[in-house]
Protein backbone atom coordinates (compact mmCIF):
# COMPACT_ATOMS: atom_id res chain seq x y z
CA UNK A 1 0.00 0.00 0.00
CA UNK A 2 1.51 3.28 -1.00
CA UNK A 3 1.61 6.06 1.48
CA UNK A 4 -0.40 9.17 0.83
CA UNK A 5 1.09 12.62 0.98
CA UNK A 6 -1.38 15.34 1.88
CA UNK A 7 -0.27 18.72 0.55
CA UNK A 8 -2.29 21.83 1.20
CA UNK A 9 -0.84 24.20 -1.38
CA UNK A 10 -1.77 27.58 -0.10
CA UNK A 11 -0.81 31.01 -1.33
CA UNK A 12 0.91 31.86 1.91
CA UNK A 13 1.84 28.63 3.64
CA UNK A 14 2.27 25.03 2.47
CA UNK A 15 1.07 22.45 4.91
CA UNK A 16 2.41 18.99 4.13
CA UNK A 17 2.52 15.62 5.78
CA UNK A 18 1.46 11.99 5.68
CA UNK A 19 -2.18 11.11 5.37
CA UNK A 20 -3.73 9.68 8.49
CA UNK A 21 -1.84 11.81 10.98
CA UNK A 22 -3.24 14.46 13.23
CA UNK A 23 -0.92 17.30 12.28
CA UNK A 24 1.14 18.10 9.22
CA UNK A 25 4.82 17.32 9.39
CA UNK A 26 5.87 20.73 8.14
CA UNK A 27 4.35 24.11 7.58
CA UNK A 28 6.52 26.32 5.42
CA UNK A 29 5.88 29.60 3.63
CA UNK A 30 5.14 29.03 -0.05
CA UNK A 31 7.81 31.34 -1.40
CA UNK A 32 11.49 31.89 -1.85
CA UNK A 33 12.89 34.86 -0.05
CA UNK A 34 16.13 36.75 -0.27
CA UNK A 35 17.17 38.49 2.95
CA UNK A 36 19.70 41.26 2.83
CA UNK A 37 22.41 38.96 4.09
CA UNK A 38 22.34 36.67 1.08
CA UNK A 39 22.64 37.12 -2.65
CA UNK A 40 20.48 34.22 -3.75
CA UNK A 41 16.92 33.30 -3.06
CA UNK A 42 16.67 30.92 -0.15
CA UNK A 43 14.16 28.35 1.00
CA UNK A 44 12.42 29.51 4.14
CA UNK A 45 12.69 27.32 7.21
CA UNK A 46 9.58 25.66 8.60
CA UNK A 47 7.51 27.67 10.99
CA UNK A 48 7.98 25.40 13.96
CA UNK A 49 11.74 25.18 14.06
CA UNK A 50 13.39 27.44 16.56
CA UNK A 51 16.56 27.73 14.54
CA UNK A 52 18.47 30.99 14.51
CA UNK A 53 16.08 33.47 13.08
CA UNK A 54 17.34 35.33 10.08
CA UNK A 55 16.84 39.01 9.97
CA UNK A 56 14.05 39.41 7.47
CA UNK A 57 14.32 43.17 7.07
CA UNK A 58 13.80 44.16 3.47
CA UNK A 59 13.71 40.59 2.30
CA UNK A 60 12.36 40.37 -1.21
CA UNK A 61 10.13 37.47 -2.03
CA UNK A 62 9.11 35.40 -5.05
CA UNK A 63 5.85 33.52 -4.96
CA UNK A 64 4.73 30.83 -7.37
CA UNK A 65 1.09 31.47 -6.55
CA UNK A 66 -0.45 34.64 -7.94
CA UNK A 67 -3.98 35.57 -6.91
CA UNK A 68 -4.45 32.13 -5.44
CA UNK A 69 -3.64 30.03 -8.50
CA UNK A 70 -0.38 28.29 -9.31
CA UNK A 71 1.16 30.02 -12.27
CA UNK A 72 4.89 29.62 -11.86
CA UNK A 73 5.47 25.89 -11.97
CA UNK A 74 9.26 26.18 -12.12
CA UNK A 75 9.36 27.96 -8.81
CA UNK A 76 6.85 25.58 -7.30
CA UNK A 77 8.87 22.62 -8.48
CA UNK A 78 11.88 24.06 -6.72
CA UNK A 79 9.99 24.54 -3.48
CA UNK A 80 8.33 21.12 -3.62
CA UNK A 81 11.55 19.25 -4.36
CA UNK A 82 13.13 20.90 -1.35
CA UNK A 83 10.05 19.99 0.67
CA UNK A 84 9.93 16.37 -0.45
CA UNK A 85 13.59 15.60 -0.09
CA UNK A 86 14.72 17.52 2.96
CA UNK A 87 11.62 17.98 5.04
CA UNK A 88 9.29 15.09 4.33
CA UNK A 89 11.79 12.43 3.18
CA UNK A 90 9.49 10.69 0.74
CA UNK A 91 9.98 9.35 -2.76
CA UNK A 92 7.24 10.66 -5.04
CA UNK A 93 7.15 7.64 -7.33
CA UNK A 94 5.86 5.38 -4.59
CA UNK A 95 3.32 7.77 -3.11
CA UNK A 96 -0.04 9.21 -3.94
CA UNK A 97 -0.71 12.89 -3.60
CA UNK A 98 -3.73 14.68 -2.24
CA UNK A 99 -3.48 18.25 -3.41
CA UNK A 100 -5.70 21.25 -2.73
CA UNK A 101 -6.58 23.83 -5.31
CA UNK A 102 -8.86 26.84 -5.03
CA UNK A 103 -12.25 26.42 -6.69
CA UNK A 104 -12.98 27.63 -10.22
CA UNK A 105 -9.49 27.30 -11.54
CA UNK A 106 -8.80 27.79 -15.24
CA UNK A 107 -7.81 24.88 -17.49
CA UNK A 108 -4.30 26.09 -18.26
CA UNK A 109 -3.46 26.29 -14.57
CA UNK A 110 -4.93 22.83 -13.98
CA UNK A 111 -2.92 21.45 -16.83
CA UNK A 112 0.35 22.85 -15.58
CA UNK A 113 -0.36 21.53 -12.09
CA UNK A 114 -1.03 18.04 -13.45
CA UNK A 115 2.16 18.19 -15.48
CA UNK A 116 4.07 19.20 -12.40
CA UNK A 117 2.71 16.33 -10.35
CA UNK A 118 2.90 13.53 -12.86
CA UNK A 119 5.69 14.41 -15.22
CA UNK A 120 8.12 16.30 -13.04
CA UNK A 121 7.75 14.38 -9.83
CA UNK A 122 6.14 11.16 -10.99
CA UNK A 123 3.59 10.56 -8.27
CA UNK A 124 1.71 7.34 -8.66
CA UNK A 125 -1.72 8.89 -8.31
CA UNK A 126 -3.37 12.22 -7.60
CA UNK A 127 -6.52 13.55 -6.06
CA UNK A 128 -7.34 17.24 -6.24
CA UNK A 129 -9.72 18.64 -3.66
CA UNK A 130 -11.17 22.01 -2.90
CA UNK A 131 -10.05 23.16 0.54
CA UNK A 132 -13.60 23.96 1.53
CA UNK A 133 -14.90 20.43 1.11
CA UNK A 134 -12.02 19.17 3.22
CA UNK A 135 -12.91 21.63 5.96
CA UNK A 136 -16.51 20.45 5.85
CA UNK A 137 -15.37 16.85 6.20
CA UNK A 138 -13.19 17.68 9.16
CA UNK A 139 -15.84 19.66 10.95
CA UNK A 140 -18.49 17.04 10.32
CA UNK A 141 -16.32 14.39 11.84
CA UNK A 142 -15.62 16.50 14.90
CA UNK A 143 -19.26 17.14 15.67
CA UNK A 144 -21.18 14.07 14.65
CA UNK A 145 -24.57 15.18 15.93
CA UNK A 146 -24.70 18.73 14.77
CA UNK A 147 -26.93 20.03 12.02
CA UNK A 148 -23.89 20.21 9.82
CA UNK A 149 -23.10 16.57 9.77
CA UNK A 150 -26.68 15.32 9.76
CA UNK A 151 -27.53 17.30 6.66
CA UNK A 152 -24.07 16.95 5.08
CA UNK A 153 -24.15 20.53 4.07
CA UNK A 154 -22.48 23.71 5.26
CA UNK A 155 -21.25 27.11 4.18
CA UNK A 156 -17.49 27.43 4.44
CA UNK A 157 -16.07 30.94 4.60
CA UNK A 158 -12.41 30.65 3.73
CA UNK A 159 -10.37 33.81 4.34
CA UNK A 160 -6.99 32.88 3.03
CA UNK A 161 -3.87 34.59 1.83
CA UNK A 162 -4.99 35.54 -1.65
CA UNK A 163 -8.74 35.95 -1.45
CA UNK A 164 -11.85 35.09 0.51
CA UNK A 165 -14.48 32.66 -0.67
CA UNK A 166 -17.93 31.85 0.60
CA UNK A 167 -18.55 28.31 -0.58
CA UNK A 168 -21.61 26.15 0.05
CA UNK A 169 -20.63 22.50 0.41
CA UNK A 170 -23.10 19.63 -0.03
CA UNK A 171 -22.17 15.99 0.44
CA UNK A 172 -18.47 16.85 0.28
CA UNK A 173 -18.77 18.59 -3.04
CA UNK A 174 -18.68 22.32 -3.52
CA UNK A 175 -21.64 23.93 -5.23
CA UNK A 176 -19.66 25.79 -7.83
CA UNK A 177 -22.45 27.93 -9.16
CA UNK A 178 -22.99 29.54 -5.78
CA UNK A 179 -19.40 30.41 -4.88
CA UNK A 180 -18.75 34.07 -4.20
CA UNK A 181 -15.28 35.60 -3.94
CA UNK A 182 -13.84 38.78 -2.45
CA UNK A 183 -10.37 39.70 -3.67
CA UNK A 184 -9.04 40.50 -0.23
CA UNK A 185 -6.79 38.23 1.74
CA UNK A 186 -3.81 38.20 4.04
CA UNK A 187 -1.58 39.61 1.33
CA UNK A 188 -3.85 42.56 0.68
CA UNK A 189 -4.15 43.27 4.40
CA UNK A 190 -0.40 43.27 4.81
CA UNK A 191 0.03 45.59 1.84
CA UNK A 192 -2.65 47.92 3.14
CA UNK A 193 -1.02 48.02 6.55
CA UNK A 194 2.31 48.75 4.87
CA UNK A 195 0.72 51.64 3.02
CA UNK A 196 -0.87 53.10 6.15
CA UNK A 197 2.28 52.84 8.21
CA UNK A 198 4.44 54.26 5.43
CA UNK A 199 2.14 57.23 5.08
CA UNK A 200 2.09 58.02 8.75
CA UNK A 201 5.48 57.05 10.14
CA UNK A 202 8.37 54.98 8.80
CA UNK A 203 8.50 53.70 5.23
CA UNK A 204 8.00 49.95 5.49
CA UNK A 205 6.97 49.20 1.94
CA UNK A 206 9.75 46.65 1.56
CA UNK A 207 9.30 44.87 4.84
CA UNK A 208 6.77 42.21 3.92
CA UNK A 209 7.60 39.75 6.66
CA UNK A 210 7.92 42.28 9.44
CA UNK A 211 4.62 43.96 8.69
CA UNK A 212 3.04 40.53 8.36
CA UNK A 213 4.23 39.74 11.84
CA UNK A 214 2.92 43.04 13.18
CA UNK A 215 -0.42 42.43 11.53
CA UNK A 216 -0.76 38.99 13.05
CA UNK A 217 0.14 40.13 16.50
CA UNK A 218 -1.60 43.46 16.73
CA UNK A 219 -4.57 43.74 14.41
CA UNK A 220 -8.07 43.07 15.64
CA UNK A 221 -11.60 43.61 14.43
CA UNK A 222 -13.49 46.41 16.07
CA UNK A 223 -17.08 45.90 17.11
CA UNK A 224 -17.99 49.55 16.93
CA UNK A 225 -15.89 51.48 14.47
CA UNK A 226 -16.83 55.04 15.40
CA UNK A 227 -16.32 54.49 19.07
CA UNK A 228 -12.92 52.92 18.50
CA UNK A 229 -11.86 55.69 16.16
CA UNK A 230 -12.77 58.25 18.78
CA UNK A 231 -10.84 56.32 21.40
CA UNK A 232 -7.80 56.12 19.18
CA UNK A 233 -7.97 59.80 18.48
CA UNK A 234 -8.18 60.84 22.10
CA UNK A 235 -4.86 59.27 22.89
CA UNK A 236 -6.49 56.76 25.16
CA UNK A 237 -4.16 53.90 25.95
CA UNK A 238 -6.53 51.08 25.34
CA UNK A 239 -5.82 50.83 21.65
CA UNK A 240 -2.37 52.24 21.06
CA UNK A 241 0.43 49.75 20.76
CA UNK A 242 4.06 49.80 19.68
CA UNK A 243 5.92 47.38 17.48
CA UNK A 244 9.70 47.42 17.59
CA UNK A 245 11.50 46.73 14.34
CA UNK A 246 14.64 44.63 14.40
CA UNK A 247 17.92 46.48 14.29
CA UNK A 248 20.17 43.55 13.53
CA UNK A 249 22.30 44.12 16.61
CA UNK A 250 20.35 43.37 19.72
CA UNK A 251 17.49 41.43 18.18
CA UNK A 252 16.87 40.11 14.71
CA UNK A 253 13.15 39.69 14.92
CA UNK A 254 10.54 42.34 15.47
CA UNK A 255 8.39 42.18 18.55
CA UNK A 256 5.52 43.93 20.19
CA UNK A 257 6.75 46.26 22.86
CA UNK A 258 4.20 45.44 25.50
CA UNK A 259 2.12 42.37 24.72
CA UNK A 260 -0.08 42.75 27.76
CA UNK A 261 -0.97 46.28 26.84
CA UNK A 262 -1.83 45.15 23.35
CA UNK A 263 -4.68 43.09 24.75
CA UNK A 264 -6.35 45.92 26.60
CA UNK A 265 -8.80 46.50 23.80
CA UNK A 266 -10.59 43.34 24.87
CA UNK A 267 -11.88 45.14 27.92
CA UNK A 268 -13.92 47.50 25.80
CA UNK A 269 -17.55 46.63 25.96
CA UNK A 270 -20.68 48.08 24.44
CA UNK A 271 -21.45 50.06 27.49
CA UNK A 272 -18.33 52.20 27.44
CA UNK A 273 -19.30 55.58 26.28
CA UNK A 274 -16.33 57.69 25.52
CA UNK A 275 -16.54 61.41 25.76
CA UNK A 276 -14.92 62.99 22.80
CA UNK A 277 -11.84 64.48 24.34
CA UNK A 278 -9.73 66.95 22.60
CA UNK A 279 -7.57 65.26 20.07
CA UNK A 280 -4.09 64.38 21.23
CA UNK A 281 -1.57 66.39 19.35
CA UNK A 282 -0.82 64.61 16.13
CA UNK A 283 2.58 66.22 16.08
CA UNK A 284 3.60 64.40 19.24
CA UNK A 285 2.78 61.12 17.67
CA UNK A 286 5.04 61.76 14.74
CA UNK A 287 7.97 62.79 16.91
CA UNK A 288 7.93 59.61 18.92
CA UNK A 289 8.12 57.47 15.82
CA UNK A 290 11.23 58.95 14.30
CA UNK A 291 13.45 58.36 17.30
CA UNK A 292 13.91 54.65 17.27
CA UNK A 293 12.90 51.84 15.01
CA UNK A 294 9.43 51.67 16.40
CA UNK A 295 6.03 51.92 14.87
CA UNK A 296 3.06 53.14 16.84
CA UNK A 297 -0.19 51.59 15.76
CA UNK A 298 -3.50 52.96 16.90
CA UNK A 299 -6.38 52.99 14.47
CA UNK A 300 -4.48 50.94 11.87
CA UNK A 301 -4.96 48.00 14.19
CA UNK A 302 -8.65 47.79 13.43
CA UNK A 303 -8.88 49.69 10.15
CA UNK A 304 -7.03 46.94 8.32
CA UNK A 305 -9.41 44.04 9.07
CA UNK A 306 -12.31 46.46 8.67
CA UNK A 307 -11.72 46.41 4.93
CA UNK A 308 -12.87 42.79 4.85
CA UNK A 309 -16.29 43.95 5.96
CA UNK A 310 -16.36 46.98 3.70
CA UNK A 311 -13.95 46.79 0.76
CA UNK A 312 -15.37 50.10 -0.40
CA UNK A 313 -13.12 51.74 2.20
CA UNK A 314 -10.20 50.95 -0.04
CA UNK A 315 -12.08 52.00 -3.13
CA UNK A 316 -12.75 48.43 -4.23
CA UNK A 317 -16.09 47.98 -5.84
CA UNK A 318 -16.89 44.76 -4.03
CA UNK A 319 -19.33 43.86 -1.32
CA UNK A 320 -18.23 42.99 2.19
CA UNK A 321 -18.06 39.65 3.91
CA UNK A 322 -21.60 39.62 5.28
CA UNK A 323 -23.13 40.40 1.90
CA UNK A 324 -20.89 37.88 0.23
CA UNK A 325 -22.28 35.18 2.49
CA UNK A 326 -25.85 36.27 1.84
CA UNK A 327 -25.32 36.26 -1.91
CA UNK A 328 -23.71 32.86 -1.85
CA UNK A 329 -26.54 31.36 0.15
CA UNK A 330 -29.21 33.04 -1.95
CA UNK A 331 -27.78 31.45 -5.07
CA UNK A 332 -28.58 28.04 -3.66
CA UNK A 333 -31.81 26.13 -3.67
CA UNK A 334 -34.36 27.58 -1.18
CA UNK A 335 -34.52 24.32 0.78
CA UNK A 336 -30.84 24.53 1.49
CA UNK A 337 -30.80 28.10 2.69
CA UNK A 338 -31.88 27.67 6.33
CA UNK A 339 -29.46 24.78 6.74
CA UNK A 340 -26.62 26.79 5.29
CA UNK A 341 -27.21 29.71 7.59
CA UNK A 342 -27.15 27.41 10.56
CA UNK A 343 -23.84 25.84 9.66
CA UNK A 344 -21.38 28.55 8.72
CA UNK A 345 -17.75 27.54 9.23
CA UNK A 346 -14.97 30.11 9.38
CA UNK A 347 -11.60 28.95 8.21
CA UNK A 348 -8.36 30.32 6.83
CA UNK A 349 -5.52 32.22 8.40
CA UNK A 350 -7.17 35.62 8.13
CA UNK A 351 -9.95 34.56 10.46
CA UNK A 352 -7.52 34.60 13.35
CA UNK A 353 -8.17 38.29 13.97
CA UNK A 354 -9.73 38.62 17.42
CA UNK A 355 -13.43 39.43 17.55
CA UNK A 356 -13.99 38.57 13.91
CA UNK A 357 -16.71 36.05 14.66
CA UNK A 358 -18.65 38.45 16.88
CA UNK A 359 -18.45 41.21 14.32
CA UNK A 360 -19.63 38.91 11.57
CA UNK A 361 -22.60 37.81 13.66
CA UNK A 362 -23.56 41.42 14.27
CA UNK A 363 -23.30 42.25 10.59
CA UNK A 364 -24.93 39.14 9.25
CA UNK A 365 -27.99 38.99 11.46
CA UNK A 366 -29.82 42.03 9.99
CA UNK A 367 -29.32 40.72 6.48
CA UNK A 368 -30.84 37.31 7.11
CA UNK A 369 -34.61 36.82 7.32
CA UNK A 370 -35.95 36.49 10.85
CA UNK A 371 -37.11 32.93 10.69
CA UNK A 372 -33.65 31.64 9.81
CA UNK A 373 -31.21 30.77 12.55
CA UNK A 374 -27.67 32.06 12.13
CA UNK A 375 -24.90 30.04 13.70
CA UNK A 376 -21.19 30.50 13.05
CA UNK A 377 -18.49 28.05 14.11
CA UNK A 378 -14.77 28.63 14.01
CA UNK A 379 -12.25 25.87 13.65
CA UNK A 380 -9.94 25.34 16.54
CA UNK A 381 -6.98 25.83 14.18
CA UNK A 382 -7.98 27.62 10.98
CA UNK A 383 -4.59 27.21 9.36
CA UNK A 384 -4.36 23.46 9.80
CA UNK A 385 -8.06 22.73 9.36
CA UNK A 386 -7.85 22.01 5.63
CA UNK A 387 -4.87 19.73 6.08
CA UNK A 388 -6.58 17.76 8.77
CA UNK A 389 -9.60 17.28 6.53
CA UNK A 390 -7.31 16.04 3.82
CA UNK A 391 -5.67 13.66 6.23
CA UNK A 392 -9.09 12.29 7.18
CA UNK A 393 -10.02 11.85 3.53
CA UNK A 394 -6.74 10.11 2.80
CA UNK A 395 -7.32 7.60 5.53
CA UNK A 396 -10.78 6.67 4.29
CA UNK A 397 -10.94 3.24 2.68
CA UNK A 398 -12.24 4.27 -0.73
CA UNK A 399 -9.70 7.01 -1.28
CA UNK A 400 -7.59 4.88 -3.61
CA UNK A 401 -10.46 4.38 -6.00
CA UNK A 402 -11.12 8.12 -6.24
CA UNK A 403 -7.63 9.03 -7.39
CA UNK A 404 -6.36 9.46 -10.90
CA UNK A 405 -3.36 7.22 -11.53
CA UNK A 406 -0.39 8.12 -13.63
CA UNK A 407 -1.41 5.63 -16.30
CA UNK A 408 -4.85 7.24 -16.55
CA UNK A 409 -3.30 10.65 -16.90
CA UNK A 410 -0.94 9.55 -19.64
CA UNK A 411 -3.72 7.86 -21.54
CA UNK A 412 -6.51 10.39 -21.20
CA UNK A 413 -4.79 13.69 -20.61
CA UNK A 414 -5.42 16.30 -18.03
CA UNK A 415 -8.89 17.56 -18.94
CA UNK A 416 -10.59 14.16 -18.94
CA UNK A 417 -8.97 13.21 -15.67
CA UNK A 418 -10.12 16.38 -14.03
CA UNK A 419 -13.72 15.57 -14.76
CA UNK A 420 -13.47 12.68 -12.39
CA UNK A 421 -13.23 15.11 -9.54
CA UNK A 422 -16.50 16.80 -10.58
CA UNK A 423 -14.87 20.21 -10.43
CA UNK B 1 0.85 39.82 -32.81
CA UNK B 2 -1.38 36.84 -32.31
CA UNK B 3 -0.52 33.94 -30.08
CA UNK B 4 -1.26 30.42 -31.16
CA UNK B 5 -3.16 28.42 -28.61
CA UNK B 6 -3.97 24.78 -28.79
CA UNK B 7 -7.71 25.33 -29.15
CA UNK B 8 -8.35 29.01 -29.71
CA UNK B 9 -6.51 31.84 -31.30
CA UNK B 10 -6.68 34.91 -29.11
CA UNK B 11 -5.56 38.33 -30.18
CA UNK B 12 -3.95 40.81 -27.93
CA UNK B 13 -6.15 43.65 -29.01
CA UNK B 14 -8.28 45.51 -26.55
CA UNK B 15 -11.13 43.70 -24.92
CA UNK B 16 -14.47 44.78 -23.67
CA UNK B 17 -14.37 46.18 -20.19
CA UNK B 18 -17.15 47.38 -17.89
CA UNK B 19 -18.13 50.93 -18.69
CA UNK B 20 -17.21 52.41 -15.35
CA UNK B 21 -13.84 50.72 -15.41
CA UNK B 22 -13.25 51.81 -18.97
CA UNK B 23 -14.02 55.39 -18.10
CA UNK B 24 -11.64 55.23 -15.18
CA UNK B 25 -8.88 53.58 -17.17
CA UNK B 26 -8.96 56.00 -20.05
CA UNK B 27 -9.29 59.11 -17.96
CA UNK B 28 -6.26 61.23 -17.75
CA UNK B 29 -7.38 62.30 -14.35
CA UNK B 30 -4.53 61.70 -11.97
CA UNK B 31 -6.84 60.98 -9.12
CA UNK B 32 -8.56 57.99 -10.70
CA UNK B 33 -5.27 56.69 -11.96
CA UNK B 34 -3.75 56.99 -8.53
CA UNK B 35 -6.74 55.16 -7.07
CA UNK B 36 -6.43 52.29 -9.56
CA UNK B 37 -2.69 52.06 -9.02
CA UNK B 38 -3.28 51.93 -5.30
CA UNK B 39 -5.65 48.99 -5.64
CA UNK B 40 -3.27 47.14 -7.89
CA UNK B 41 -0.47 47.73 -5.43
CA UNK B 42 -2.41 45.67 -2.92
CA UNK B 43 -1.53 42.61 -4.96
CA UNK B 44 2.21 43.28 -4.96
CA UNK B 45 4.59 40.71 -3.66
CA UNK B 46 7.36 43.17 -3.01
CA UNK B 47 6.94 46.80 -2.08
CA UNK B 48 7.51 49.93 -4.11
CA UNK B 49 11.00 51.24 -4.71
CA UNK B 50 11.25 54.90 -3.82
CA UNK B 51 10.95 56.37 -0.36
CA UNK B 52 8.93 59.56 -0.67
CA UNK B 53 6.84 59.40 -3.79
CA UNK B 54 4.95 56.30 -2.88
CA UNK B 55 1.90 56.99 -4.99
CA UNK B 56 3.81 58.11 -8.02
CA UNK B 57 5.90 55.00 -8.27
CA UNK B 58 2.96 52.73 -7.71
CA UNK B 59 1.93 53.45 -11.25
CA UNK B 60 5.24 52.07 -12.37
CA UNK B 61 5.27 49.40 -9.72
CA UNK B 62 7.04 46.15 -10.29
CA UNK B 63 4.00 43.95 -9.66
CA UNK B 64 4.30 40.72 -11.57
CA UNK B 65 7.58 41.84 -13.04
CA UNK B 66 9.17 40.65 -9.84
CA UNK B 67 9.13 37.21 -11.31
CA UNK B 68 11.65 38.49 -13.80
CA UNK B 69 13.96 39.35 -10.92
CA UNK B 70 16.69 37.06 -12.12
CA UNK B 71 16.43 38.26 -15.68
CA UNK B 72 16.58 41.92 -14.76
CA UNK B 73 19.73 41.41 -12.73
CA UNK B 74 21.43 39.89 -15.70
CA UNK B 75 20.48 42.92 -17.70
CA UNK B 76 22.30 45.20 -15.32
CA UNK B 77 25.45 43.16 -15.36
CA UNK B 78 25.56 42.50 -19.10
CA UNK B 79 24.24 45.94 -20.06
CA UNK B 80 24.13 45.01 -23.68
CA UNK B 81 21.33 46.52 -25.68
CA UNK B 82 18.83 43.75 -26.19
CA UNK B 83 17.28 43.27 -29.57
CA UNK B 84 13.55 43.27 -29.86
CA UNK B 85 13.61 39.57 -30.55
CA UNK B 86 15.59 38.80 -27.45
CA UNK B 87 13.18 40.82 -25.37
CA UNK B 88 10.22 39.00 -26.87
CA UNK B 89 11.86 35.66 -26.14
CA UNK B 90 12.43 36.67 -22.56
CA UNK B 91 8.85 37.83 -22.18
CA UNK B 92 7.66 34.47 -23.49
CA UNK B 93 9.80 32.48 -21.11
CA UNK B 94 8.72 34.36 -18.00
CA UNK B 95 5.62 32.96 -16.35
CA UNK B 96 2.49 34.82 -17.21
CA UNK B 97 0.59 36.56 -14.50
CA UNK B 98 -2.77 35.19 -13.53
CA UNK B 99 -4.64 38.05 -15.15
CA UNK B 100 -3.03 37.32 -18.48
CA UNK B 101 -3.89 33.66 -18.17
CA UNK B 102 -7.42 34.61 -17.30
CA UNK B 103 -7.77 36.68 -20.44
CA UNK B 104 -6.35 33.93 -22.57
CA UNK B 105 -8.77 31.43 -21.13
CA UNK B 106 -11.55 33.42 -22.71
CA UNK B 107 -14.10 32.54 -20.07
CA UNK B 108 -16.80 34.71 -21.58
CA UNK B 109 -17.31 32.29 -24.41
CA UNK B 110 -18.42 29.42 -22.18
CA UNK B 111 -22.16 28.74 -21.88
CA UNK B 112 -23.99 30.62 -19.18
CA UNK B 113 -24.60 27.79 -16.77
CA UNK B 114 -20.93 26.95 -16.30
CA UNK B 115 -19.52 28.58 -13.18
CA UNK B 116 -16.29 30.43 -13.80
CA UNK B 117 -13.79 32.54 -11.92
CA UNK B 118 -15.34 35.72 -13.26
CA UNK B 119 -18.87 34.83 -12.28
CA UNK B 120 -17.82 33.96 -8.78
CA UNK B 121 -16.76 37.49 -7.98
CA UNK B 122 -19.12 39.01 -5.50
CA UNK B 123 -20.54 42.04 -7.17
CA UNK B 124 -20.70 45.67 -6.10
CA UNK B 125 -21.95 46.43 -2.61
CA UNK B 126 -25.63 47.11 -2.20
CA UNK B 127 -25.07 50.56 -0.75
CA UNK B 128 -22.82 52.80 -2.75
CA UNK B 129 -21.99 55.11 0.13
CA UNK B 130 -18.47 54.64 1.28
CA UNK B 131 -16.60 55.91 4.26
CA UNK B 132 -13.50 57.99 3.83
CA UNK B 133 -10.61 58.05 6.24
CA UNK B 134 -8.16 60.85 6.86
CA UNK B 135 -4.85 60.15 5.19
CA UNK B 136 -2.91 61.70 8.05
CA UNK B 137 -4.43 60.31 11.20
CA UNK B 138 -7.05 57.79 10.13
CA UNK B 139 -10.14 59.31 11.63
CA UNK B 140 -13.33 59.71 9.60
CA UNK B 141 -12.58 62.36 7.00
CA UNK B 142 -15.00 65.08 6.10
CA UNK B 143 -13.03 67.21 3.72
CA UNK B 144 -10.62 66.76 0.89
CA UNK B 145 -7.73 68.77 -0.37
CA UNK B 146 -8.70 70.90 -3.34
CA UNK B 147 -5.34 70.49 -4.98
CA UNK B 148 -4.72 66.77 -4.82
CA UNK B 149 -7.92 65.20 -3.53
CA UNK B 150 -6.57 63.44 -0.45
CA UNK B 151 -8.83 63.35 2.54
CA UNK B 152 -8.32 64.90 5.93
CA UNK B 153 -10.40 65.34 9.04
CA UNK B 154 -9.45 68.64 10.62
CA UNK B 155 -7.38 71.75 10.09
CA UNK B 156 -4.45 70.28 11.98
CA UNK B 157 -4.30 67.34 9.59
CA UNK B 158 -4.77 69.67 6.67
CA UNK B 159 -1.71 71.66 7.68
CA UNK B 160 0.38 68.54 8.02
CA UNK B 161 -0.85 67.41 4.64
CA UNK B 162 -0.01 70.71 3.02
CA UNK B 163 3.46 70.80 4.50
CA UNK B 164 4.58 67.31 3.73
CA UNK B 165 2.49 65.43 1.25
CA UNK B 166 0.41 67.57 -1.01
CA UNK B 167 1.52 67.84 -4.63
CA UNK B 168 4.18 65.23 -4.13
CA UNK B 169 2.11 62.62 -5.88
CA UNK B 170 0.33 64.55 -8.53
CA UNK B 171 2.44 64.60 -11.63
Amino acid sequence: MSNIVVLDNGGGLIKAGQGGERDPTTVIPNCLYKPLSSKKFLHPSPLTTLAEEIDLTSASVRRPIDRGYLINSDLERDIWSHLFTSLLHITPSSSSLLLTEPPLSIPSVQRSTDELVFEDFGFSSLYVAHPQSLVHLYEASRQPDSVLSKTQCSLVVDCGFSFTHAVPVLHNFTLNHAIKRIDLGGKAFTNYLKELVSYRSINVMDETFLVDDAKEKLCFVSLDLLRDLRLARSGNNLIKSTYVLPDGVTHTKGYVKDPQAAKRFLSLSDKDHVESDFMAKVGDRKKADMNKNEIDLTNERFLVPETLFQPADLGMNQAGLAECIVRAVSSCHPYLQPVLYQSIILTGGSTLFPQLKERLEVELRPLVPDHFDVKITTLEDPILGVWRGGSLLASSPDFESMCVTKADYEELGSARCRRRFFH
Amino acid sequence: MEEEMTNRRVSNRTRKVATKMAAALTSNDNRTQAAIARLEALENDNGAIEVVDVNDDEEASLDEDDDLGYVQKKQHKGSKRKTRQAKALEARRAPKSFLELLQEANLESLPAHVPTYLKAAVGPPSSSSRRHFCSVCGYIAGYNCCLCGMRFCSIRCQNIHKDTRCQKFVA
